[in-house]
């Protein structure tokens, strides 16, 4: 039970989100940081306050949970699955086909320390996999980035909507720092989400019925559903972009951040702004797709310097370095191994960028 | 549709879609009567297909629908019985 | 001269259940049997509009072609996965899968222990036919003892590869699974010279039907249908049955390994 005014674990936050979007089903695999989502879901189940929440499973393996999802999203159900790292991995197989499948779905990802078992700290060193596809063949997931625990609330909502617009997954990517981040929130008012599920498979009820599938062995008709995957995304990447803009009008230098990065960054702006340096944030929200867009814009704007804050060893970067296309400075602080860098050091940064 | 005119009334008779058969011979072995048999001729395939017979070698088909049920390509169509 | 059109009654016929297309399994092979016995269980209970197909990968990747009813494809080996999540949705849903030895022992073996541990009501058909047929051949979990395979060469060493693994009598050993049942599927050799008795065909069709019955009774179930695959054996189609009369039906003996509802008898 929440109220709905709360002082909540981002992970907690996010699971309360969802339930309160109308969520179907949940099948997850306990994995640290990301276990406060199926272990608040599992005390919530059968509560008479959600009557949507039908499925609740805890199942023997990463892989088998994602499929799982992808046989309840094939019913038109607004079902979910959490995991981090390792099991993120291997959920790509089943995210590949799901995407394929144009099946809508919600994963989210509490990135932990990697490569390998890493550790339990927080990253942002599964960017790539969740932005670029991650899984064998052509397709992109939409990824959203929260950067606070009343983010972690609202973007369920926002994932669904996604997730039946497009048929696709669509993957939250949040860290281990945010997942475990208590904070006050207040939840938004959501009104019970409902979609066309006309395309599902619940039983051929006339002479029509429904094939889900990935397969098209015939070259031609393979070809025509790729173009056809390709034509969404680059729909997506039009009308999708969303980002938030802070203190950015005047900046001779943005820097730009998502997640926890992003809330170090905007103390950061603070700090330098009261020194009189001109410096804003551009935040994405959408990681996919990337909001190049507004990077366009500033460079255009004549904005010549860049400076990318994350937990990896470089990975957005290069997303920022295609936006801005070589015709701006593009610096970049990075930390990995489950440490961040304090807001002082991002000063730092930014006046020898400055100087 | 055109009829089948007939001297004699088999009492019982399948229907075999050439076309579909694979020549697989199942049907061929399985026929308590042996009424099936392999055709010289191919069918648009390549295969030879399945040929029913009334009279076979040891007597007239009894529609115990035993080829259609060994029959993995649906090339016995149906099993008729005569209503008299 | 009679005109007999019209004076015949169909006892077997065309079946709604079917979509009518020439399949792509080689002659003789029993997964195109399975379709049949399938296509008339479904047609008989009345069930097509309630009826949720989950393709695996293998030869049975494209069942969805011929059987008309809704269908989902799943990646390989996670078909019982699959199946789960539908029918927990979808309770009043029937749902099954055809699955081959190697995706469903194999691959796929975790997922399909925990679906028949867990009781879901869902039907698994199991194809074993003791190799990998889609991919050319090479050896499956299920491959008897000094079968040659396109990766056993030398015929399989159980010394190196490990025994075949028997699936019926490993799911029977859970508490929860309803219906646990064997067949011989193909038509098998007799005394009299070029006479093979369809008995398989007939329990299949029988054991196709109870499954059903035993998930709509709430229950998990599963059939194994021992099967060939001549072009993978190298044999002609009539050895290829007798060899799986000798030697396949030797390591996997016919059975019912479990009947919780007592199905069989009524």
């Amino acid at each position: 039970m929440t109220t709905a005014r709360d002082f909540l674990k981002g992970n907690e936050a996010l699971a309360y989100g969802a339930l309160r979007t109308g969520l179907n089903a949940f099948f997850g695999y306990p994995i640290t940081p990301s276990s406060e989502i199926p272990e608040t879901l599992a005390v919530e189940f059968g509560n008479p306050q959600y009557p949507a929440f039908k499925v609740f499973l805890q199942a023997a393996s990463e892989i088998e949970a994602i499929n799982m999802v992808i046989g309840a999203a094939a019913t038109g159900a607004k079902v979910m699955a959490a995991t981090s790292g390792p099991g993120f991995s291997l959920k790509q197989e089943g995210i590949s086909f799901a995407s394929g499948m144009e099946l809508p779905m919600l994963i989210v990802d509490v990135n932990r320390g990697g490569p390998g078992l890493g550790n339990l700290g927080p990253e942002q060193t599964d960017y790539f996999q969740a932005t670029k596809g991650g899984g064998h063949g052509g397709y992109r997931n939409i990824v959203l980035a929260p950067s606070s625990v009343p983010e972690m609330a609202s973007f369920p909502a926002l994932a669904f909507s996604l997730a039946f617009k497009h048929r696709t997954p669509v993957i939250i990517l949040t860290d281990a720092f945010l997942g475990q981040l208590k904070e006050d929130l207040m939840f938004p008012e959501v009104p019970a989400l409902e979609f066309d599920t006309s395309w599902a498979t619940t039983g051929a009820r006339g002479p029509e019925r429904h094939v889900i599938s990935s397969m098209h062995l015939d070259l031609p008709e393979l070809s025509r559903h790729s173009e056809h995957l390709r034509s969404k995304f680059e729909g997506v990447d039009r009308s999708e972009q969303r980002s938030e803009k802070f203190q950015t009008d005047d900046a001779d230098v943005i820097l730009v951040a998502y997640g926890i990065c992003a809330r170090l960054c905007q103390r950061a702006v603070g700090t330098l702004r009261a020194k009189g340096v001109r410096v804003g944030l551009l935040r994405p929200i959408t990681l996919s797709p990337f909001p190049k867009g507004e990077l366009t814009a500033f460079v255009e704007r004549g904005v010549q310097k860049f400076l990318v804050v994350e937990l990896n060893t470089g990975q957005m970067i290069q997303d920022v370095q295609l936006a801005t296309g070589g015709r701006a400075q593009v610096g970049s602080l990075q930390r990995v191994g489950g440490l961040i860098p304090s807001p002082s050091e991002i000063v730092h940064e930014v006046e020898g960028m400055v100087r | 549709m055109a009829s089948t005119v007939a001297t004699e009334v088999p009492k019982s008779r399948v229907v075999v879609d050439a076309e579909r058969c694979k020549g697989c011979d199942l049907c061929v072995v399985a026929c308590p009567q042996q009424n099936l048999h392999l055709s010289g001729a191919l069918n648009r395939s390549g295969y030879h297909p399945a040929v029913f017979e009334y009279h076979g070698k040891k007597g007239a088909c009894t529609a115990c629908g035993i080829c259609y049920w060994v029959c993995p390509d649906f090339a016995i169509t149906e099993v008729l019985r005569w209503k008299a | 001269m009679i005109d007999i059109e019209g004076h015949y009654e169909v006892k077997l016929g065309p079946l709604p259940t079917l979509t009518g297309k020439p399949t792509h399994y080689c002659a003789g092979c029993e997964h195109g049997t399975l379709t049949r016995l399938i296509a008339v269980a479904l047609h008989e209970m009345g069930v097509r509009e309630r009826t949720v197909l989950v393709d695996s990968v293998g030869c049975s990747v494209l069942a969805h072609e011929y059987l008309n009813v809704d269908a989902i494809q799943s990646p390989h080996g996670r078909a019982p996965a699959v199946m789960t999540g539908i029918k927990r949705m979808h309770p009043e849903l029937l749902v099954f899968a055809v699955q081959g030895d190697g995706d469903a022992v194999s691959i796929g073996l975790s997922e399909l222990i925990y679906a028949a541990n867990r009781g879901e009501p869902i039907t698994v058909f199991l194809v074993n036919n003791g190799i990998y047929g889609m991919t050319g051949g090479q050896m499956a979990p299920t491959t008897p003892e000094g079968m040659v395979t396109m990766t056993t060469p030398h015929g399989r060493d159980i010394a190196i590869t490990g025994a075949p693994i028997d699936a019926s009598k490993l799911l029977a050993t859970f508490e929860a699974p309803a219906y646990v049942k064997r067949v011989f599927l193909p038509v098998t050799p007799t005394p009299a010279p070029d006479f093979y008795n369809a008995r398989g065909s007939i329990e299949g069709a029988r054991s196709v039907k109870n499954a059903f019955r035993v998930q709509e009774m709430g229950g998990f179930s599963f059939v194994e249908f021992v099967s060939t695959c001549n072009v993978n054996w190298k044999m002609s189609i009539l050895k290829s049955k007798q060899y799986a009369a000798e030697v396949l039906a030797k390591v996997f003996p016919p059975g019912l390994f479990k009947d919780k509802f007592g199905v069989e008898k009524r």
